[in-house]
């Protein structure tokens, strides 16, 4: 289980450009590494990687709720490179009451709409994002659905139904 | 005409009833409602083999205005919702709803906060069917039983 | 020699009979409960948007309207189509210089390009 050469080098490179910020590196599946790094860097070592390492190709950026009571959130970035074959998925924790990242569309386009589900499953505010607003719930909806405190079947009322008397009421 | 003055169980109200209701029930147009998987089914129904014609729902209506049947046909999210219910507020009377697989009546495998659990929480829903999906044999057996329910129905004179 | 008719006057008054027994049972018959919702203009679920009366390009119009004059040369060949091989070449050259009448209409369409699709916008600012 050991990473394999490609990996090691663009780790080492991180490493080397982002001294103590590359916190955790963890081989998974015999295909992939997943590095954890500090918060602070996070949009800085995705340009590094966007440039460098010619990882042009986002497939996802996801987030989670560790329920964890420090660190509660990460938010993973899943990247591809084309031209070395290399695949990474770098991620971030994030605390409760700071969740603020800064947002990777300048580097890719696709990163959009997937930090617009983060931010409608989570609440992790991405700045300098061009249209935050929630993607799969209403945009009046109160609470960020994929947060473990919320239960599986709703909070009754938060959704509204439509009238069923549409001769009394006005909507 | 002094018919409709004795509105009772006169023989010309049940004939004309029985006449009325027998032409409803045997040209009753479905409008597929299908939003997910159930859908399928709903096409196979209306396939040559389980052929839906041969009862009578010749033609699925993509319209509201122009069917008497929504064959609910899927898990309804409650932002579908409101499509539905205006959809079905748009069909004009008499109208019926049949909602067809376990989404559609309960919710199914869908116990989550988007999706409602059961269209009769928004919809009056007149025959429900179990299946997921149910073959298009159980959606003969829920046409069925609307036509029997709409044989079934009171006075076309009152009905006004 | 008006009995021949008599068919038709017969179907005539029976398809407006039916036509006529269909909307009378319907009206008589029918349930009425109209409501806001359902008189309202259906546009798949949602709240309609916009204007049902839509400006559409004017190609449309144009095409319509050579149809309609190539139809009705049409309708003049027709007859003397049926009848080609008895009428001889005096009608034959009527009929040619007809055509090539019609013809330098077209040609004359063609150039002055109605019959193009893709019209040029004229330069009137767009209301949208």
């Amino acid at each position: 289980m050991n990473i394999s050469e490609p990996h090691q080098a663009i780790i080492n490179d991180l490493q080397q450009k982002y001294p103590d910020k590359v916190l955790d590196v963890k081989e998974h599946a015999g295909a992939t590494v997943i590095v954890r790094v500090n918060r602070d860097v996070v949009h800085d070592v995705l340009e590094t990687l966007y440039n460098d390492h010619h990882f042009i190709y986002l497939l996802q950026v996801f987030g989670t709720d560790r329920f964890t009571s420090e660190n509660r959130f990460e938010v993973i970035y899943h990247i591809f490179s084309l031209r070395d074959q290399v695949r990474i998925f770098v991620k971030t924790w994030l605390e409760e009451d700071n969740l603020v990242l800064p947002t990777t569309t300048d580097l890719w386009k696709a990163a959009n709409w997937q930090e617009r589900e983060v931010y409608d499953m989570f609440g992790v505010q991405f700045t300098g994002h061009p249209d935050l607003r929630r993607m799969f719930m209403p945009e009046d909806f109160e609470y960020y659905p994929l947060r473990k405190e919320f239960p599986p079947l709703g909070i009754p009322g938060s959704i509204q139904l439509p009238s069923t008397t549409p001769d009394t009421e006005e909507d | 005409m002094g018919l409709e003055s004795a509105l009772g169980e006169g023989f010309l109200t049940t004939k004309l009833d029985a006449v009325v209701n027998w032409s409803r029930a045997n040209a009753v147009w479905p409008m597929p409602m299908g939003l997910a998987c159930c859908a399928i089914e709903m096409m196979a129904f209306a396939g040559p083999k389980y052929d839906a014609s041969r009862f009578g729902s010749e033609v699925m209506r993509f319209s509201p205005r122009q069917s008497d049947l929504m064959i609910v046909a899927g898990w309804c999210t409650y932002k579908m919702s409101h499509a539905i219910r205006r959809v079905w507020d748009q069909m004009p009377d008499p109208k019926w709803c049949v909602a067809m697989g376990a989404c559609a009546s309960t919710g199914g495998m869908h116990r989550s906060y988007g999706v409602v659990q059961g269209c009769d929480n928004f919809l009056p829903v007149d025959a429900y069917i179990s299946g997921c999906p149910p073959r298009p044999d159980s959606l003969l057996n829920a046409l069925i039983k609307i036509q029997d329910k709409i044989k079934k129905e009171h006075t076309v004179l009152l009905d006004k | 020699m008006l009995e021949e008719y008599l068919p038709i006057l017969v179907l005539v008054s029976v398809a407006i009979i039916v036509a006529l027994v269909f909307l009378l049972l319907s009206i008589f018959l029918g349930p009425k409960r109209p409501n806001k919702w359902k008189l309202s203009p259906y546009e798949s679920g949602m709240d309609p948007i916009g204007q049902a009366r839509e400006r559409y390009s004017v190609s449309f119009y144009m095409i319509a309207m050579e149809f309609i004059v190539f139809d009705l040369e049409v309708v003049f060949l027709y007859p003397w189509a049926v009848r080609f091989t008895q009428l001889g070449w005096g009608t034959f050259a009527a009929m040619m210089i007809f055509l090539v009448i019609l013809l330098i209409g077209l040609i004359y369409t063609f150039k002055k390009g109605t019959l193009d699709w893709d019209a040029k916008p004229l330069n009137k600012p767009f209301k949208s």
